[in-house]
Order: structure tokens, then sequence, then C-alpha cells
């Protein structure tokens, strides 16, 4: 759900910029400290980067400057954080400019905030509260993904209500408006894209399971307790 | 769906040859400028200058050009067709009001608003595309890297884009074999395929990149990519060229002041 290039005026393209700003520098300073620590992460890195451009390069119309599809945050989120995605969706945000005129150059700070920051913020903090409790690692994953997905989503619409708050009502009428519009094909998608990296996640977990316990992404008895399910 | 990705028509474009931040000063200086115009007419001169640019020097094929546009142009008009709606103003020339709060209505004030906005996004979008279809991103890494960006950060992107490209092949074979075996034909069996599609890409390309960090290390690499790349002089024609088109924009965008439609 990029915002096209041209869509918002310049005063609000500034503004966005300034908050995803301070967001990648703290992200690049984690960026640094995980890739000191451990280079194997690299390759994780970037197959979630691809991972998040070919999923968020799915797009449906939409009637808002802007259109739905999955975001592919939740995947990122949990295993690096959400300040190493900004960083990761930054960098995607500009490749789909560049290489599928998908989104735009002045608009990247605003979709840079609702993918890069908010989303995963969203989803992080549903991460945080499940991790260290009994609920099943994929339940976990399944919410952390949707949540993702419609925290993004709200945060568009509230940029778009911002730039262009209607006449009766303001802000609040036109961000109704908005997310109206967006509901009808995001909250399917979010739950759809939750279910899809639940499944990716048990691919994982069956394969590839280390490096999940290596990055302290889920305690070593919770993975085996799902090997075990499987 | 990715067979074509504009990085490819952008390998053996036209003006691939010409100076990275020329073209970039072109491209960026175009989106600039749209945004600063308050008339719709300047980004409206910017995006037929830039479609010239793109057709006649970059030797774009006019079909895929074209084919780029419908999509930004279908959402920029239902878009603008939102924002028609919810602006107000003075000359009302038509009103709805569903609620007592919440009425729609057509307004002299709103087209101009409308247009205003429809010009300045197919202005913007004109612009990227032609920094897309004139300049690989390989020239861009080059640009990042002197332009001091973190080393990191520039790394990662290495990695990320040559992901992309193993991500696409992956998931074009898998799609293709599973269409074959009809694994699209119902919508539960979509949906499992289509997990299984990124769970088995995933993996895939997550080897791959580990298979290129091995790769890598054999060769002594330290957490930085050689990057080889020539900066290509920087040449009188395209330099002017690049100068008179910003010049020209500006002052339009000056020249027009807030002219409106209607």
């Amino acid at each position: 759900m990029h915002i096209m290039e041209g869509f918002l005026p310049w005063q609000w393209c500034l503004v966005w910029w300034i908050i995803a700003l301070p967001c990648l520098l703290l992200g690049i300073y984690q960026l640094k400290r995980v890739l000191a620590a451990d280079r194997d992460a690299l390759p994780l890195l970037g197959v979630t980067g691809g991972f998040i451009f070919i999923l968020s390069s799915l797009k449906l119309p939409s009637v808002t400057g802007s259109c739905s599809h999955p975001t592919g945050t939740g995947l990122s989120t949990i295993s690096f954080g959400p300040w190493i995605t900004a960083v990761v969706c930054a960098i995607v945000l500009l490749f789909q400019s560049l290489f599928l005129a998908h989104g735009g150059l002045s608009v990247l700070g605003a979709n840079i905030v609702s993918m890069g920051v908010v989303g995963p913020l969203a989803g992080y903090a549903f991460y945080r509260l499940l991790r260290d409790t009994s609920v099943n690692i994929y339940i976990t994953v399944f919410l952390v993904t949707a949540m993702a997905d419609l925290f993004t989503y709200i945060t568009t619409s509230l940029e778009l209500a911002l730039a262009y708050p209607a006449e009766s009502g303001g802000v609040v009428s036109s961000f109704l408006l908005f997310l109206g519009i967006f509901a009808v094909t995001q909250v399917p998608l979010a739950i759809v894209e939750g279910i899809v990296l639940a499944l990716v996640f048990k691919y994982i977990i069956t394969l590839k399971p280390d490096i999940l316990i290596r990055l302290k992404i889920f305690s070593k008895e919770k993975i085996n307790a799902a090997r075990n399910e499987i | 769906m990715f067979e074509e990705l504009l990085e490819d028509i952008a390998q053996k474009n036209g003006l691939r040859e010409v100076n990275a931040y020329l073209k970039l000063a072109a491209g960026l200086g175009a989106i600039l400028l749209c945004l600063l115009s308050s008339s719709y007419l300047s980004p409206l001169f910017i995006a037929i200058v830039l479609t010239c640019a793109i057709l006649i020097l970059a030797k774009v094929d006019a079909k895929t050009y074209a084919e780029l546009f419908i999509v930004p142009f279908w959402f920029a008009i239902m878009s603008v067709a939102g924002i028609i709606l919810i602006t107000g103003g003075q000359d009302i020339f038509w009103q709805w009001n569903i609620l007592p709060s919440f009425s729609l209505s057509i307004t002299r004030e709103s087209i101009n608003q409308g247009m205003f906005v429809f010009c300045r996004v197919i202005g913007g979008m004109s612009a990227m595309i032609f920094i897309a279809l004139t300049t690989p991103m390989t020239d861009i890494f080059i640009v990042f890297r002197q332009c001091r960006v973190p080393e990191v950060v520039i790394d990662l992107m290495m990695i990320i884009y040559r992901t992309i490209f193993i991500l696409i092949d992956q998931v074009i074979q898998i799609y293709q074999a599973q269409v074959m075996r009809l694994g699209y034909s119902t919508y539960s069996e979509s949906l499992h395929s289509f997990a299984t599609l990124c769970g088995a890409a995933f993996i895939a390309s997550w080897d791959a990149g580990e298979d290129l960090i091995r790769a890598m290390d054999a060769r002594c690499y330290d957490g930085k990519f050689a990057l080889l790349g020539e900066s290509r002089p920087v040449e009188r024609i395209p330099c002017l060229a690049v100068v008179c088109f910003l010049f020209l924009s500006t002052a339009s965008v000056i020249a027009s002041g807030t002219m409106t439609i209607i």
C-alpha cells in the first residue's frame, strides 16, 4: 500500500522523512552490531529483504492513491526487531520504486514510516508479549504478521487523511473514509498473509531451526516443542 | 508477473553511458519541481519533456512505457475522484449529504485541486520512471558509496538486490510447475500452494545466500563488497541538456504561478 509519487504535498513528504530518519539511523546502528556479532545473519537479512520485495509487489488496486498488498514485514520483525526492519524496508521500497515503478521517491519517507516503522513496531510489541508465554509459535507468527499488516494500513490511511482532510469533519472523517476503503481488501489480506508466514515459519523450523536459536528469536525448548508437533 | 523488470531495460537503454549524476539530477530535480509547483501546468510540462527523453533519447519501446503508466494512471484517476469528492469549496456544482456530519461535494475548488494532484502524480511518475529506465541500480550503488552512505547499508542493498533475482527465478519456476499440476484450481488449494511456494522459495534463496557468503569468504571477504564501476565523464551536451531542462522547468513553475484549470 505504497503511496504514489507526487501524491503528497511537499510539506507532508518532509514531515514523514523527518520522522523516518532517526528510525533508520537507529536501525543502521543495530545492523552494524548484529553483523559484527554474527556474519551469518547477512544471508537471512538478504532473503527477508527479497521476500518483502516479492510479497509487497503483489498489488491490488484500492481507491486511494495507493494500493493494497501484503507487506511481508512480519518475518523480518521477528528475526531482527523493528529498527533493522525499517532499514530493510527502506531498501526494498527504493528498489520497488526503481524496479517496478511502484511507490515513489519523494513519498519514500511516508512509506517507510507506515510499512517500515509503525507496522513492525506493532508486530514487535505482539511478539514480545507472546514470546515467553506458552502460546504456540505459529499463532505468535500469525498474530505478529497480521498486526504488522493492519497497522501499516492504518498509518497509510492517517498519512493520506492528514494530507487531504475532508471538508466536513476534517481529518477524522477522511481518515475513516480511507480506512473503510482499505479495510475491504486489507483485512482478508492480513489474515491470508498471517497464515502464509506461519506456514513459512513451519518450513524454517523443520529444515533450519539452528538460526532461529542462534539469533535468540525463540527459546530452544519452544522450538523443540514445535518440531515435535510436526 | 516479474518477467521484465525496469532494471533489464535500464541495463541497455540509450542513455546508459551518460554520467549517473546527470541523470539523477534531471530526475530528482523534476520530482522536486513537481512538488514545489502550485499549478497543474508545470508538472505536465515536465512529464511531456521527460516522456520525450525516455522515448527518443533512451530509445525505450513506446508500448513498454505506456504499459508502465496504465496502473499508476488508473490509481491516479480513482484517488483524484476521491479527493474531488471530499474537498470542499465555495462554488458548489453538486452536493450529497450522506450523514448530518459528512457530505460529498463537487466544487470548482475541488476540481482544481483534483486536477492539480493528478498532474503532479503524472509528472512525478514520469520523473521516477525516467530514473528507473535510464539508471541501472549498479550505477546507483556507486553513487551511494560516493555519497558516504554507510557500508553496511550498501552491502545489505547488494545482497537484497541479488536475492530478489534469485527469488524471482525460484518463484517463476515453482509457480509454473504448480500451475501445471492444477495447484491453483480451488481457493484452499491456491492458499496452500502459495504458502508452499513462499516457503520453498525462501529456503532456496537462503541457501543461495549462504553459498554466496561462503564463496566470498573463500575470496577474503571482509564485510565490504568491492564495487567495480568507472564514473563516466560529464560530457558537455548532456550536461547542457540537463541544465536547460531544469532551468525551463523552474521557469515554468514560476511563470504558471497558481494557475488553475477552471
